[in-house]
């Protein structure tokens, strides 16, 4: 068992070990499309025009309820159809494939964009009214106060429900292995069936996500406890 | 001298400690049938876990209680202190004695009446006809029967209350222990509760009530008994205790405890 | 331009598939909700499990029980095999397992929920263990867990789509078997997604329904209270 997972040209250790860092990578990207996007539906069902409100409230009903498989089917398949097409519009012959590693990032990150415009928005909610009227009393311009004032209390109140959309994200990039692309997942297949010993390599991809799963718990805790720690002392200091 | 009534409770020498803090430091009490004793005493005194160690929501590490001449058994633990030996018996006896909450704690997914029937049907099993019939009597009893059908969360919190009472009532209990019934009600509220509690003790019923109702230990009560740091500091009939038999420590508790109170 | 031909066609060939995806979700459901029950009484068990089915993707449980199980010959000569081998058994048992953690989760936060005083209120009246539970408990357990468990049923049912990946006919494998076929990716995706939304919106319906019969809330006519029939055994068994 051990051998199989050597680095040596027979082991499969190499090979798990990039795949890992391709997942972290994918997740980490649709992170941060979903993060762009996850404001963006934030705001607009924030917004006081009904409509906007509602192509927001759209956008997270469709996204948080079709199966992702089916949304990566649709860009993986979907979008090479296109290329394809738009391929043959200049000459290219034959079949040409979506790029797997931005179609992959793409489709989980706009689903996890849906469920970060969750959390950004019960974030700014969770923002006392009075704090921000505090600074428009003092004359400060719209922009420092969103800076100043919205941005780091909005993180602060984000970072939990962030954690729990990070591992979605690390956990639905497995899912991406139906393009091909090789992260943990496809990894983990390729050498079960090489080696037929699928129930080793299917537990030793899973004790991966399991590791990455943990150690992402940590670290946000970590950044939880100092972005509050601004808050704690003030606590301790008035006992 | 006539003779005194059955002794319905006994509580001997009971010791309940939380962590390193000792609560209760050796107390015994007696309630005869009849009885309808106040304890008062300061936060901390130890007064509710007294309570709370009769029906053992608490348990006591040591002491002996019995309810109606019936012995709670116990067993001692490996550390020293001791448990309830007897599930079965607990249950029983506790089906025995009625408790009112401070905090009312009335069933929030039942209704009123459903709240009053609950216990004499499923613990005492008896009929669901007899017990709708004995709850709505009750209901009356305490001024609710028009509100049978309505949900806690829809009452106020004296009406709360008096349903709690005739939820307690409902089993028929030889011993009523009330854990300050009217301290988390508006003082609007209060009187209607005392005013059912005084109409319980004109019955005739047993009752261990601690509070901070006054008027209610002075008037309504036959006994009084002043708690201080988990011991019985002084006890009496109220004329006695409010009146020159209390010790310095009662009558400073009395005077700073001085408020207007709702007649009972 | 819109193929309504197609499209029709493509519709019907997913709902023939619908019983499929129904009996995935409907089976998950009930043993994933037993299973949790099960997970919390064993606490000390609880944290592992909760711990290891969350953190690791759906796909690679699913893998592993479908591949995995059936390289060790005392399974395959067990009288567990027969069940073991099909495709769908499979899924049923990674879904079952891991929307048990999840729900168990849910059931342990609405467990702390519940009062402590309406707890002693009933052992007051000298109600056993059985009975508290039973009584008091369990049902405002429930009426807490209710919001979080229908988010976790939505879940589930886009889990299911996992199932096409190890050949099982339901929604999302006959969809994917018409798109590798016509190669109209965007209107057989448009179908399927429909498909999940509708099921999405009838759960969404059902568990409102059911909240709305579960909240207290006298109603003004005089009547015998419906809520005489509470906590019937119909409404025990949707939950």
């Amino acid at each position: 068992m051990i051998s199989l997972l050597s680095f040596g040209p027979d082991g499969w250790g190499r090979l798990i070990l990039s795949a890992t860092l391709t997942t972290l990578l994918l997740s980490f990207s649709a992170l941060l499309v979903g993060a762009v996007v996850g404001s963006g539906v934030a705001a607009a069902k924030l917004s006081s025009h009904r409509a906007v409100r509602w192509l927001g409230e759209s956008y997270s009903v469709i996204f948080r309820g079709i199966p992702e498989l089916l949304v990566i089917y649709l860009f993986y398949f979907g979008g090479s159809g296109l290329i394809t097409q738009i391929g043959q519009l200049f000459g290219a012959d034959g079949f040409i494939e979506a790029p797997p590693f931005l179609i992959g990032a793409l489709a989980i990150g706009l689903i996890s964009g849906s469920y970060q415009a969750e959390v950004y928005r019960a974030a700014r909610l969770a923002l006392a009214k009075g704090e921000i009227e505090a600074a428009v009393a003092i004359g400060m311009p719209r922009w420092r106060i969103r800076q100043r004032i919205l941005l780091p209390q909005v993180a602060r109140y984000a970072l939990p429900g962030l954690s729990n959309v990070w591992q979605m994200s690390l956990k639905d990039s497995a899912l991406v292995s139906v393009t091909g692309i090789v992260e943990l997942m496809r990894a983990s297949q390729i050498a079960a069936g090489s080696t037929r010993d699928y129930f080793s390599f299917y537990l030793v991809g899973g004790a991966c996500y399991l590791l990455l799963t943990l150690l992402s718990n940590r670290a946000f805790l970590r950044a939880e406890s100092r972005l509050g720690r601004a808050w704690q002392s003030r606590t301790a200091a008035q006992h | 001298m006539s003779e005194l009534p059955p002794v319905t409770l006994s509580a001997s020498d009971i010791h309940k400690s939380f962590g390193a803090m000792e609560v209760l430091k050796g107390i015994s009490l007696q309630a005869h049938q009849g009885d309808v004793i106040s304890i008062l005493g300061a936060s901390g005194s130890g007064k509710s876990t007294l309570l709370r160690c009769i029906n053992l929501l608490e348990t006591p590490d040591s002491g002996v209680v019995s309810v109606g001449g019936e012995t709670i058994e116990m067993k001692r633990h490996a550390r020293g202190h001791q448990l309830a030996a007897n599930p079965r018996q607990i249950e029983r006896l506790r089906s025995r004695l009625g408790m009112v909450f401070q905090s009312f704690n009335l069933w929030s997914h039942l209704t009123v009446l459903q709240n009053v029937i609950e216990g004499p049907h499923y613990v005492l099993k008896r009929d669901k006809k007899a017990c709708i019939a004995q709850a709505e009597q009750l209901l009356d009893r305490v001024g609710l029967l028009n509100r049978k059908d309505f949900y806690p969360a829809q009452l106020s919190g004296g009406q709360q209350q008096r349903v709690a009472i005739a939820r307690a009532l409902a089993m028929d209990p030889e011993v009523m222990l009330f854990d300050e019934p009217t301290s988390a009600l508006d003082p609007e509220l209060v009187g209607e509760v005392l005013k059912v509690m005084r109409s319980l003790a004109e019955e005739g019923r047993t009752m261990l009530v601690v509070t901070h109702e006054m008027g209610f230990a002075r008037n309504v009560s036959n006994r009084v008994v002043f708690m201080h740091q988990g011991t019985i500091d002084c006890q009496g009939t109220p004329e006695a205790m409010f009146g020159d038999a209390g010790s310095a420590r009662f009558k400073q508790f009395i005077s700073s405890h001085h408020q207007v109170e709702p007649v009972v | 331009m819109i193929d309504f031909a197609f499209l029709s066609d493509t519709f019907l060939k997913l709902s023939a598939a619908l019983p499929v995806t129904l009996g995935l979700f409907i089976s998950a459901f009930l043993c994933g909700g037993v299973l949790a029950v099960g997970i919390l009484a064993l606490s000390a068990f609880a944290r592992g499990y909760i711990l290891v089915f969350r953190g690791s993707p759906l796909m690679i449980q699913l893998f592993l029980i479908y591949y995995g199980l059936g390289q060790f010959g005392v399974i395959r000569h067990s009288v567990f095999w027969p069940f073991l081998r099909e495709p769908f058994t499979c899924a049923v048992l990674a879904l079952s397992l891991c929307t048990a953690a999840y729900t168990a989760e849910i059931l342990r936060g609405a467990l702390l929920a519940v009062p402590p005083g309406q707890v002693e209120a009933g052992m007051a009246c000298g109600m056993s263990r059985g009975l508290l539970l039973r009584r008091i408990i369990a049902p405002v357990m429930l009426r807490y867990a209710l919001p979080a468990y229908s988010t976790e049923a939505i879940l589930l049912v886009k889990s299911t789509a996992l199932a096409s990946l190890v050949t099982v006919w339901d929604v999302t494998g006959v969809a994917q078997q018409i798109i590798q076929r016509t190669y109209r990716t965007m209107e057989v995706f448009l179908c399927a997604a429909a498909i999940y939304l509708i099921l999405n919106f009838i759960i969404v319906q059902l568990y409102a329904l059911l909240e709305r019969r579960l909240t207290p809330v006298h109603k003004a006519e005089k009547k015998p209270s419906p809520a005489a029939k509470r906590l019937s055994p119909e409404e025990n068994k949707h939950v």
